[in-house]
Protein backbone atom coordinates (compact mmCIF):
# COMPACT_ATOMS: atom_id res chain seq x y z
CA UNK A 1 0.00 0.00 0.00
CA UNK A 2 2.60 2.53 1.04
CA UNK A 3 5.69 3.06 -1.06
CA UNK A 4 8.50 2.21 1.33
CA UNK A 5 11.39 -0.21 1.68
CA UNK A 6 12.03 -0.36 5.42
CA UNK A 7 9.39 -2.96 6.23
CA UNK A 8 8.45 -6.08 4.31
CA UNK A 9 4.72 -6.23 3.66
CA UNK A 10 2.50 -9.24 3.09
CA UNK A 11 -1.17 -9.62 2.19
CA UNK A 12 -3.87 -11.22 4.39
CA UNK A 13 -3.70 -14.47 2.40
CA UNK A 14 0.03 -14.80 2.96
CA UNK A 15 -0.55 -13.93 6.60
CA UNK A 16 -2.64 -17.10 6.85
CA UNK A 17 0.48 -19.08 5.95
CA UNK A 18 2.54 -17.21 8.51
CA UNK A 19 -0.12 -17.95 11.15
CA UNK A 20 -0.06 -21.66 10.28
CA UNK A 21 3.71 -21.59 10.72
CA UNK A 22 3.39 -20.15 14.21
CA UNK A 23 3.78 -16.42 13.66
CA UNK A 24 2.55 -14.01 16.30
CA UNK A 25 0.06 -11.35 15.20
CA UNK A 26 0.34 -7.98 16.95
CA UNK A 27 -2.82 -5.91 16.62
CA UNK A 28 -2.11 -2.21 17.18
CA UNK A 29 -5.71 -1.01 17.08
CA UNK A 30 -7.15 0.60 20.18
CA UNK A 31 -8.94 -1.56 22.76
CA UNK A 32 -12.44 -0.37 21.82
CA UNK A 33 -11.83 -1.31 18.20
CA UNK A 34 -10.63 -4.79 19.19
CA UNK A 35 -13.66 -5.23 21.46
CA UNK A 36 -15.91 -4.63 18.46
CA UNK A 37 -14.09 -6.86 16.03
CA UNK A 38 -11.01 -9.02 16.57
CA UNK A 39 -8.81 -11.29 14.50
CA UNK A 40 -9.55 -14.90 15.44
CA UNK A 41 -6.13 -16.57 15.28
CA UNK A 42 -4.24 -18.70 17.83
CA UNK A 43 -1.32 -16.37 18.54
CA UNK A 44 -2.26 -12.73 18.87
CA UNK A 45 -1.64 -9.87 21.28
CA UNK A 46 -3.12 -6.38 21.32
CA UNK A 47 -0.75 -3.47 21.90
CA UNK A 48 -2.60 -0.28 20.97
CA UNK A 49 -0.53 2.26 19.08
CA UNK A 50 -1.18 4.74 21.91
CA UNK A 51 0.68 2.37 24.29
CA UNK A 52 3.18 1.03 21.82
CA UNK A 53 6.29 2.93 22.90
CA UNK A 54 5.86 1.72 26.50
CA UNK A 55 4.93 -1.87 25.65
CA UNK A 56 6.77 -2.90 22.49
CA UNK A 57 9.23 -4.93 24.61
CA UNK A 58 6.42 -7.47 25.10
CA UNK A 59 6.96 -8.54 21.50
CA UNK A 60 9.49 -11.38 21.24
CA UNK A 61 12.51 -10.82 19.02
CA UNK A 62 13.01 -14.53 18.30
CA UNK A 63 9.61 -15.17 16.72
CA UNK A 64 8.05 -14.26 13.38
CA UNK A 65 5.74 -11.31 13.91
CA UNK A 66 3.00 -9.90 11.69
CA UNK A 67 1.80 -6.40 12.54
CA UNK A 68 -1.90 -5.79 11.88
CA UNK A 69 -4.50 -3.04 12.29
CA UNK A 70 -7.64 -1.83 10.54
CA UNK A 71 -6.26 -0.77 7.18
CA UNK A 72 -2.51 -1.40 7.32
CA UNK A 73 -1.33 2.17 7.97
CA UNK A 74 -0.87 2.20 11.72
CA UNK A 75 0.66 -1.28 11.75
CA UNK A 76 3.19 -0.19 9.12
CA UNK A 77 4.40 2.61 11.35
CA UNK A 78 4.58 0.24 14.32
CA UNK A 79 6.51 -2.28 12.21
CA UNK A 80 8.96 0.44 11.19
CA UNK A 81 9.37 1.35 14.85
CA UNK A 82 10.24 -2.28 15.65
CA UNK A 83 12.72 -2.53 12.76
CA UNK A 84 14.38 0.63 14.06
CA UNK A 85 14.62 -1.11 17.45
CA UNK A 86 16.43 -4.14 16.09
CA UNK A 87 13.60 -6.50 15.25
CA UNK A 88 14.41 -8.54 12.17
CA UNK A 89 11.48 -10.97 11.93
CA UNK A 90 8.73 -8.38 11.58
CA UNK A 91 6.43 -7.85 8.61
CA UNK A 92 3.37 -5.69 8.08
CA UNK A 93 0.04 -7.02 6.88
CA UNK A 94 -1.33 -4.75 4.16
CA UNK A 95 -4.97 -3.65 4.08
CA UNK A 96 -5.72 -4.66 7.67
CA UNK A 97 -8.80 -6.30 9.07
CA UNK A 98 -10.95 -4.68 6.37
CA UNK A 99 -9.41 -6.88 3.66
CA UNK A 100 -9.17 -9.79 6.12
CA UNK A 101 -12.95 -9.68 6.50
CA UNK A 102 -13.49 -9.32 2.74
CA UNK A 103 -11.45 -12.49 2.25
CA UNK A 104 -13.64 -14.34 4.74
CA UNK A 105 -10.84 -15.04 7.20
CA UNK A 106 -11.80 -15.76 10.84
CA UNK A 107 -12.84 -12.95 13.14
CA UNK A 108 -14.72 -12.48 16.38
CA UNK A 109 -17.31 -9.73 16.63
CA UNK A 110 -19.20 -7.38 14.35
CA UNK A 111 -17.75 -7.30 10.84
CA UNK A 112 -20.03 -4.45 9.75
CA UNK A 113 -17.66 -1.99 11.47
CA UNK A 114 -15.13 -2.48 8.68
CA UNK A 115 -17.37 -3.07 5.69
CA UNK A 116 -18.67 0.50 5.55
CA UNK A 117 -15.47 2.07 4.18
CA UNK A 118 -11.83 1.50 3.47
CA UNK A 119 -10.21 4.18 5.60
CA UNK A 120 -6.68 3.32 6.68
CA UNK A 121 -6.96 5.32 9.82
CA UNK A 122 -9.44 5.25 12.58
CA UNK A 123 -10.17 7.13 15.76
CA UNK A 124 -7.19 7.41 18.05
CA UNK A 125 -3.53 6.75 17.45
CA UNK A 126 -3.82 8.03 13.96
CA UNK A 127 -5.58 10.73 12.06
CA UNK B 1 17.06 29.68 10.52
CA UNK B 2 14.63 27.58 12.49
CA UNK B 3 13.60 24.35 10.77
CA UNK B 4 10.03 23.16 11.29
CA UNK B 5 8.68 19.83 10.10
CA UNK B 6 5.11 18.62 10.22
CA UNK B 7 4.96 14.86 9.89
CA UNK B 8 1.75 13.13 8.90
CA UNK B 9 0.14 11.16 6.10
CA UNK B 10 -1.98 14.08 4.89
CA UNK B 11 -4.93 13.64 7.21
CA UNK B 12 -7.10 16.58 8.38
CA UNK B 13 -5.26 16.89 11.72
CA UNK B 14 -1.93 17.03 9.90
CA UNK B 15 -3.22 19.75 7.57
CA UNK B 16 -4.54 21.73 10.54
CA UNK B 17 -1.17 21.47 12.28
CA UNK B 18 0.59 22.67 9.14
CA UNK B 19 -1.71 25.68 8.75
CA UNK B 20 -1.36 26.42 12.49
CA UNK B 21 2.41 26.53 12.04
CA UNK B 22 2.06 29.04 9.22
CA UNK B 23 -0.33 31.11 11.30
CA UNK B 24 2.03 31.01 14.29
CA UNK B 25 4.91 32.25 12.16
CA UNK B 26 2.74 35.02 10.78
CA UNK B 27 1.55 36.15 14.21
CA UNK B 28 5.00 36.01 15.79
CA UNK B 29 6.98 37.43 12.86
CA UNK B 30 9.44 34.58 13.24
CA UNK B 31 11.11 33.27 10.12
CA UNK B 32 11.46 29.53 9.64
CA UNK B 33 11.72 26.88 6.99
CA UNK B 34 8.55 24.79 7.10
CA UNK B 35 8.47 21.34 5.57
CA UNK B 36 5.55 18.97 5.33
CA UNK B 37 6.69 15.34 5.53
CA UNK B 38 4.11 12.92 4.15
CA UNK B 39 6.45 10.16 3.00
CA UNK B 40 5.95 7.10 5.18
CA UNK B 41 9.58 5.99 4.95
CA UNK B 42 10.79 9.41 5.99
CA UNK B 43 8.35 9.36 8.90
CA UNK B 44 9.53 5.94 10.02
CA UNK B 45 13.10 7.22 10.22
CA UNK B 46 11.89 9.40 13.08
CA UNK B 47 10.18 6.42 14.77
CA UNK B 48 6.85 8.18 14.50
CA UNK B 49 3.88 6.17 15.71
CA UNK B 50 1.11 8.69 16.19
CA UNK B 51 0.56 11.64 13.88
CA UNK B 52 0.64 14.53 13.38
CA UNK B 53 4.09 15.34 14.71
CA UNK B 54 5.55 18.82 15.07
CA UNK B 55 9.33 18.97 14.93
CA UNK B 56 11.41 22.06 15.57
CA UNK B 57 15.08 21.87 14.67
CA UNK B 58 14.88 18.07 14.38
CA UNK B 59 13.38 17.65 17.85
CA UNK B 60 9.91 16.20 18.33
CA UNK B 61 7.88 18.77 20.27
CA UNK B 62 4.27 17.58 19.90
CA UNK B 63 3.00 14.25 18.65
CA UNK B 64 -0.34 12.56 18.16
CA UNK B 65 -2.43 15.71 18.22
CA UNK B 66 -2.95 19.07 16.57
CA UNK B 67 -0.46 21.70 17.74
CA UNK B 68 -2.30 24.93 18.57
CA UNK B 69 -1.12 28.30 17.28
CA UNK B 70 -0.36 29.70 20.75
CA UNK B 71 1.68 26.71 21.84
CA UNK B 72 3.65 26.73 18.59
CA UNK B 73 4.50 30.39 19.22
CA UNK B 74 5.63 29.49 22.75
CA UNK B 75 7.78 26.65 21.45
CA UNK B 76 9.35 28.91 18.84
CA UNK B 77 10.24 31.52 21.45
CA UNK B 78 12.12 29.01 23.64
Amino acid sequence: MENQTLVKEICPTTTQEWVKNGALLVDVREKDEVAELAYDVPNIINIPLSEFEERFNEIPKDQDVVMVCKGGGRSLRAAGFLVNHGYTNVVNMQHGIARWVQKGFPTKGNTSVVTGGDSCCSTSGCC
Amino acid sequence: MTQIKVLGPGCPKCKTTYSNVLEALKQSNIEANVVKVEDIEEMMKYNVLTTPVLMIDEQIKIKGRVAQVNEIIELLKK
